[in-house]
């Protein structure tokens, strides 16, 4: 009995306090878990990309092109991140395609 | 002319002809493979770093540094700065004073943290300091096979018969992959008739160095598509970028010409 009181005047401590419009989670949390997400999106591609460079022999030439081009499109989001990320994240992401455009060339003889 | 004379007279010609490259060659085996890093140290007031290949490659794979962790192939290049080691970047993806290494903590590195001249800065920004390299490279030593030339050590050996396991990934820096498909043996012929062609092994290279390493910077080429020649080799091109520096030197010829030409 004596729990079931405290659920009560916790739900409705929180009801009114969502009534009452505090903020709960403020505009700082949302945006920091907002970059964090985004962070992880561009580690996601960057990780699928890279992962794939020893398989990079067994690939289509189309299949390697693909890679090429998302190499391509993560650069410029690689490039938004502060300086010592950006330094050392961009020329990961460089080896990567390179070694990609290399078997490319090599598999279509251009 | 006499025979003395001609004594004197070759002396001084095998002096003339000793020039940088030669003398890069006479290195004592503790210090094969050493890089000075100074490019910030002094302004900090600290002393360059010394790095020796020879403590790392016993326990990392070449490839987890030059491409996982991003270090340049070439001395100087990496630019590495406190505040790269202090984000967890460069030698801070292992010096951070929590990654564990055989049940060890790796020491972290002087990034702001520590006072300077402190000795752990001091086990990395070492010139000129008193660190006993020599000593511990010979305690290492005893255990491994030994080989001519470089360090003495015969890296391959080591690796194969389990004396030594680098490790290939870094948790929170490498990428997962799947084991690498090593490419088939090839030979490469050699430029000149008297000398036996070299069997290149890629599955010996690409343990150490998997794809990215080699390919497309140092061999931008398609088997057999560009001729290179010692002379590049000799001036740190091609196989010379680690051989001659940290793999074995290229004095031993026999090592890499294995081909039967006769």
């Amino acid at each position: 009995m004596r729990n079931k009181r405290g659920s009560l005047a916790i739900a409705l401590a929180a009801a009114l306090v969502v009534l009452a419009g505090a903020p709960v989670f403020s505009d700082g949390i949302y945006a920091a878990a907002a970059a964090a997400s985004a962070q992880d999106d561009w580690k996601k591609e960057f990780e699928d990309i890279c992962s794939k460079t020893q398989d990079s022999m067994s690939f289509t030439p189309d299949e390697l092109k693909s890679l090429v081009g998302r190499c391509d499109a993560l650069k410029p989001r690689i490039e938004k991140l502060e300086e010592t990320q950006r330094k050392v994240y961009l020329k990961r992401l460089q080896m990567c395609r390179d070694l990609l455009a290399f078997v490319l060339e090599s598999k279509t003889g251009k | 002319m006499d025979y003395l004379q001609r004594i004197v007279i070759l002396l001084i010609l095998l002096l003339a002809s000793f020039d940088e490259a030669d003398a890069r060659r006479i290195v004592a085996p503790h210090n094969y493979g050493r890089v000075i890093i100074a490019n910030y140290s002094e302004r900090a007031g600290l002393a360059p770093v010394v790095f020796n290949h020879w403590v790392h490659r016993a326990q990392y794979t070449c490839r987890l540094c030059h491409v996982d962790i991003g270090f340049a192939m070439e001395k100087g290049a990496t630019k590495i700065t406190a505040a790269t080691n202090k984000q967890g970047l460069y030698c801070g993806s292992c010096h951070n004073g929590k990654y564990t290494y055989n049940g060890k903590t790796v020491f972290a590195s002087c990034s702001g943290t520590t006072s300077r001249n402190d000795a752990v800065c001091e086990r990395c920004h070492s010139l000129k300091k008193n660190s006993d390299n020599e000593g511990e490279f010979k305690v290492f030593m005893e255990k491994m096979p030994r080989k001519s030339l470089g360090n003495g050590i015969d890296w391959e050996a080591a690796e194969s018969s389990g004396l030594i396991k680098p490790i290939d990934f870094l948790e929170g820096v490498s990428v997962q992959r799947p084991p690498i498909k090593a490419q088939k043996d090839f030979s490469i012929e050699a430029n000149v008739a008297w000398m036996s062609d070299v069997i290149f092994s890629h599955k010996k290279h690409a343990f150490w160095n998997g794809c990215e390493v080699c390919h497309p910077e140092i061999f931008p080429i398609k088997k057999g598509a560009t001729r290179y020649t010692m002379l590049e080799i000799d001036s740190g091109q091609y196989c010379g970028v680690c051989h001659d520096k940290v793999a074995f030197p290229i004095l031993d010829c026999q090592r890499c010409h294995t081909g039967a030409k006769y």
